[in-house]
């Protein structure tokens, strides 16, 4: 699939899951809580914006408290 | 997450005129036996106000240049430097400089000389507490009378910075300005800048030229790479941490090492 650039917050994140699809088997078992859904929700956010980068997880006492990021762009 | 997770996405860019644009821009410079050098070729970039940059690229890639046409000492070759959208023709009290060496009067006292600089822009009577307010705030409330030659090498930096930032100027150009001191006195100052930066509340617009990855990655939210000479863009890093940063950050640690890879490449093709 071309990599077009999308509008950001419409693209999807390659190499995960479309939601429509059925996922793989270990995948579909894991029972999220709502706050892991609003953690994973936050990350996937980061990710449609970027093409290249970093993305970062801070954990302190088995929560995520920041997601960092730094965002790669070619100029010549 | 809890309330107090913080998600670090890119800033809305303000739409509207860039505090500062850099537009095809190239410097030429004549060396001293005449011969003449492209320093930095067909350069572009804006940076947006309130923004901390880094121009950071090998030396003599032409970095002092763009950023002595953006403080007004030298004219663009070709190309234009704009601040506010308008064409940059001189030196102004809207733009300091803080150079590697502090360029502290000698026979003035710290105060004095933060003074003077307060006095040249037209500051009246507050002038002697806002130079005390300026050199407290980066640690130098017990030295207002000394002489520049009686403080450390990190000191008259910071004296310098006083000075800079006494006059609030909306712009912060940098050339190098750490560059010859020890690397203990280089991290209190760095994190003196960002403090600064913290401080101003997105008024005042940092732009630093360095050839040090880890400095450029600590204080930057873009740090833009540039090639050997003729200097031109290589990559831009756009760095959403919070601040102040620390050199042991595991995002920080990464984009330095990116750019240190990239930098090495660079020179490794160019040296082939």
């Amino acid at each position: 699939m071309p990599a077009a650039r999308r509008e950001p917050g419409r693209r999807s994140i390659p190499g995960m899951t479309d939601a429509t699809e059925p996922a793989e088997p270990g995948l579909a078992e894991i029972d999220l809580t709502d706050e892991e859904r609003v953690v994973l929700a936050r990350v996937a956010e980061v990710l449609r914006r970027i093409n290249f980068g970093t993305v970062v997880l801070v954990v302190q006492d088995g929560k995520v408290v920041q997601i960092e990021m730094a965002e790669k762009f070619r100029l010549r | 997450m809890s309330d107090a997770t913080a998600t670090l996405t890119p800033p809305a860019r303000e739409a509207g005129i860039p505090k500062l644009s850099v537009d095809h821009l190239t410097v030429e410079r004549t060396l001293a036996n005449g011969e003449r050098i492209v320093a930095a070729r067909d350069v572009s970039f804006d940076i947006a106000t309130g923004e901390f940059v880094c121009l950071l690229g090998p030396s003599g890639c032409g970095k002092t240049s763009i950023l002595n046409v953006l403080a007004g000492l030298a004219p663009p070759s070709t190309g234009r430097a704009l601040l506010d959208g308008a064409p940059i023709d001189g030196p102004g009290p809207d733009r300091a400089v803080l150079f590697q060496d502090p360029a502290l009067f000698p026979w003035l006292s710290v105060r004095a000389n933060v003074e003077l600089a307060l006095e040249l822009i037209g500051v009246g009577g507050e002038r002697r507490e806002r130079a005390r307010e300026a050199l407290a705030s980066v640690g130098l409330a017990d030295v207002l009378d000394a002489q520049p030659h009686e403080l450390s090498a990190g000191m008259r930096q910071r004296a310098a910075l006083a000075r800079a930032l006494a006059c609030e100027p909306s712009v912060v150009l940098g050339d190098e300005p750490f560059g010859v001191l020890d690397a203990q006195t280089r991290e209190l100052l760095q994190n003196e800048v960002q403090r600064a930066w913290m401080g101003s509340g997105g008024r005042t617009t940092f732009l630093f030229i360095t050839h040090n990855v880890r400095e450029a990655v600590l204080l930057a939210d873009r740090v833009l790479v540039m090639s050997a000479r003729p200097g031109r863009l290589l990559e831009e890093f756009r760095i959403h941490a919070p601040r102040p940063r620390d050199l042991d950050d595991v995002l920080v640690g990464r984009v330095v090492s990116e750019i240190h890879s990239l930098m090495l490449r660079e020179l490794e093709q160019r040296d082939a």
